[in-house]
Parts: structure tokens; sequence; C-alpha cells
């Protein structure tokens, strides 16, 4: 097999084990691997790749999607594809049919609660990992209109029910008038 | 066939099944999946009921793995068992997985533009802004006491800032955290 098509496999197989709550909690670690260890990517182009996926209808763990795209085309994108969604899958194919057979087990309870601080730190960690790849927030320089727009946003989808497809429509419209016009 | 307490409801075939899961796929966008599928599943055709389909929707979000997939798995194997499940997750992600290489391709086409970069940086900036919101949410939910809140900056710290391989941080970090949830249980059980 080609080595970029078992790469694909080696970043994303793993990944799917850890992918809690989908591809946010991953996106630090997906950031790292296919721009500073395989060089598969610049700064921009994942970046790019991240605002397609996150304008994209569907989970956010397509992305693998889109850069085994990049990285080997049709075929890769199927291979990155199958290898974020198949292990995952297992998992929680075992595990539902555990789930079944222990209802009253103490460790039910546990697993629920012990998973979600890892899950919420990891959140929190692909948040920073994209705002550096997308240089908003960077040591030593700080892009003011992107950190607005990510509290805006943030704030807006928080304590509204608006549709996160009216918000990027919003945004995008935004964005593109600010270039043209004379600044 | 899986040995599950709470049986299906109502058969339904493995094509007709594919078909449901197509459709849900197709016609939901973002976060209203979950929401598509207990419409779908639970209210239209009665497969599952209330109840199993939220002891999925648990499963689903707590486990890896993107959580209508995961969702879909369940249900998919709760209706037909380990075929259901294959059926279910290939109906949910094939009609995303067409689009998201549609809307790469066009980026591709349009890459070659300054603007194409500024408004996808917005977008990304606006996606950023969503994660934001679901983590705070979260966070609020899960943050309620002093060892798990450590554990969620602890995780934060090493995988965020120190930038730490995320693998062996969680190896290490999610067995501990079951641990402790744990034995906090069984000593309030037993208090």
């Amino acid at each position: 097999m080609d080595s970029r098509l078992l790469g694909l496999i080696l970043v994303f197989a793993p990944l799917s084990l850890f992918s809690f709550g989908g591809g946010q909690a991953v996106v630090a670690d997906i950031q790292y691997q296919t721009v500073e260890v395989h060089g598969w990517l610049t700064n921009q182009q994942f970046t790019d790749l991240y605002a397609v996926s996150r304008a994209a209808p569907g989970p956010s763990t397509l992305i693998a999607a889109l850069i085994g795209w990049q990285v080997y085309g049709f075929v890769g994108a199927v291979v990155a594809c199958l290898a974020i969604y198949i292990p995952s899958s297992i998992v929680v194919y075992g595990a539902t049919s555990w789930w079944h057979k222990n209802e009253k087990s103490p460790w039910r309870t546990a697993i629920e609660k012990g998973l979600g601080p890892v899950a919420v730190g990891l959140i929190f960690a692909g948040m920073l990992a994209v705002l550096r790849a997308a240089h908003i927030v960077e040591p030593g320089n700080v892009n003011y209109l992107g950190l607005a727009t990510v509290i805006g946003a943030g704030a807006l989808l928080y304590l509204t029910k608006i549709s996160p497809y009216l918000l990027i429509g919003i945004v995008a419209v935004l964005y593109a008038s600010l270039q043209f016009l004379p600044l | 066939m899986l040995e599950h307490p709470s049986e299906p409801q109502s058969r339904i075939s493995l094509l007709a099944l594919l078909g449901l899961f197509l459709h849900i796929g197709l016609t939901s966008f973002g976060g209203s999946t979950m929401a598509w599928m207990h419409r779908e599943i639970v209210e239209k055709r009665k497969l599952l009921d209330d109840q199993s389909f939220m002891t999925g929707l648990t499963i689903a979000q707590i486990l890896p793995g993107a959580n209508p997939v995961n969702l879909a798995l369940y249900l998919g194997m709760q209706a037909r068992g380990k075929l259901g499940a294959v059926v279910a997750v290939f109906g949910i992600v094939l009609p995303a997985f067409c689009v998201i290489l549609l809307m790469g391709y066009l980026y591709r086409t349009l890459s070659g533009y300054d603007t194409t970069h500024v408004v996808l940086g917005g977008i990304a900036a606006a996606g950023v802004g969503a994660t934001l919101a679901m983590g705070v949410k979260l966070a609020r939910r899960v943050m309620v006491r002093v060892i798990p809140i450590a554990i969620a900056l602890l995780t934060f710290v090493v995988v965020g800032i120190l930038q730490w391989p995320l693998v062996p941080v969680v190896i290490v970090l999610v067995p501990l955290s079951i641990l402790q949830a744990y034995y906090l249980n069984r000593k309030r059980g037993d208090g």
C-alpha cells in the first residue's frame, strides 16, 4: 500500500478512538499531525478545510475526508473516512451490547461521569489549535476581528436558537464585504 | 440477532432501514441530526420507544466518534442487529460525505482568490464560536466538583497549551477520571 494511504490510516484510526463528542476533541491533534508532523497541508489549507467542514452538514469528523482527498484524491477521502469511523463504531457496538447487559452496574455511571471532564478539556484544546492555525490568537499577535467573530458567534449560539447556517451565511457576507471596502 | 432486553417494537427490512437513514442523512443539517432521528425512528416509525432512544443518546455522546453516527449505529443495531448497524451508519454518512467532497471541490476551484481565504477564515472563526458555545454548555454540566474541574483543566493545559500528543494523555487521564468517579459514587452510596 502507498505510504501516504497508510499514513492516513495511522493518523485517523487511533484518533477515532479518542474523538469523544466528535471531531472537536481531536482537531488539535489532526492539525498537529497533518501540518506539523506529515506536512500534508499548510496552516492556511488546514484552516480552510476546517472552515469547509464546519460549513458542511454532517459530523465535523468528516474533515478527515477532506484531508484524505487533499493527500490522495478520492481513494484517500474514502480511506480516511473509514479510518475515522470504523474504530469508534466497533467500540460503540461493543459498548451497546455491554450497556444492555449491565443496567445496574456502578461502572456505568462512573464511565458516564468520568469521560465528561476529559471531553471538555479536549474540546477547549481543539479550539486553541484552530485559533492558532487560523492566526487568530498566537504568541505575540491577536487578530481582533477574528476574536470578535469567535466570541460574538459563540454568544449568539449559546444564548439564542439561531440557525448555524444563517450565522455562517452572515459571517461569510460580512467578511466578503469587508474585503471590498476601501479601509 | 443480538440478545437485547428491549426488543424492537416493530420490524423493518434492511433496505427500508437503509432508505430511512439515507433520508435522515440528506435532510438533517448540523446539530439537528439527532432530533431528526428521534422524529423519524421513534415518533413516526415507532421502531423504538423514548427510553431506549435516550439510552442510545447517552452512549452516542460519551463514547468516541461523531454523535449522530454513533446514534445511527445504536438505532440500526436495535432495529436489525449487526447488519442494521452497518446499514444505518452507511446511510447516515454517505450523503454528508458526498456533500463535503462537493464543497471541497468548490474550495479547490476557488482557492486561487484571496477573498476565498478571508471568507473561510471568518467561517472558521464562527466554527470556533460554535465549539465555544458547546464547550461552555458541557462544562457547566460536568464541572461541578473540584476533581472533575482539575481533570478538565489538566487536559486542556497539557493538550492545548503544551501541545503534548493527545493519545497517551487520554490513555492516562480517562481511566483516572473514571476511577475517581467510581470511588466518589461508592463513598456517596455508603454514607
